[in-house]
């Protein structure tokens, strides 16, 4: 099992009420199955589910379908970008 | 030079910091700014800008070295401000400095889309103590495919 710290940003932290988590999983894992692990662990994780949730994993943007490798170190879910 | 920061920015200084003497041809800039989105008075209006602290510089090097290598650019300089701003404040500066002005102008287009798409920064629109997250707009991800 690895430790992994799942960080959250603007609405989806303000939904999840929470800007950071750790948990232990098996990985490698996809994006998809870890959205559904935190849906599980925490209470107010079925926004994670929603459509609009994109993610990163160190530091690049992933699909549900890419795995987190066993070397990642942090994972981010968020809604669309919106700079500039 | 590629800067996330929370003050304002001086597009003089930052204009200058992009010519070489005797080789820059062209520099193409460009500046976001903060518009008033409400009927209440602009004092009451406000903007946040959150990043994700080391992927949002991230995301902006990564745009930055694919317009150097599909345009000869002799300097390019981001800087995006986050934090608490207010309407009319600057929110983004992209500046190329090249031979000639069609990269110039053609790199400073492509940054500034795949910024507003490709970049970890979200926008959250304040009236009073009320608060909106800005949603992504589908014309800035069509925009991208004028580049592929």
């Amino acid at each position: 099992m690895s430790r992994i710290n799942v960080v959250f940003f603007a609405s989806l932290r303000e939904k999840l009420a929470m800007a950071e988590y750790q948990l232990e999983v098996e990985l490698p894992l996809s994006v998809a199955d870890l959205k559904q692990a935190l849906a599980r662990e925490i209470d107010t994780g079925h926004h994670l589910l929603e459509k609009t949730v994109h993610s990163s994993v160190d530091f690049e943007f992933t699909r549900d379908q890419d795995m987190i490798p066993s070397s990642a170190r942090e994972v981010a879910f968020f809604p669309a970008v919106t700079g500039g | 030079m590629i800067q996330v920061q929370e003050q304002d920015f001086h597009v003089q200084e930052l204009y200058q910091s992009l010519l070489e003497a005797n080789v820059t041809g062209a520099v193409a800039m460009f500046v976001g700014l903060v518009r008033h989105f409400s009927d209440l008075p602009v004092e009451d209006c406000g903007f946040e800008l959150e990043h994700y602290p080391g992927m949002t510089e991230h995301n902006l090097k990564s745009i930055v070295n694919e317009a150097k290598e599909r345009w000869p650019l002799l300097d390019v300089t981001v800087v995006h401000r986050v934090g608490r701003l207010s309407i009319n404040d600057q929110i983004v500066f992209v500046g190329v400095s090249a031979a000639h002005r069609a990269e110039a102008f053609a790199a400073c287009d492509f940054i500034m889309d795949y910024l507003k798409s490709r970049a970890a920064f979200w926008k959250k629109e304040t009236q009073g103590e009320n608060g909106q997250w800005v949603s992504a707009v589908e014309k800035d991800e069509l925009s991208l495919k004028r580049w592929s």
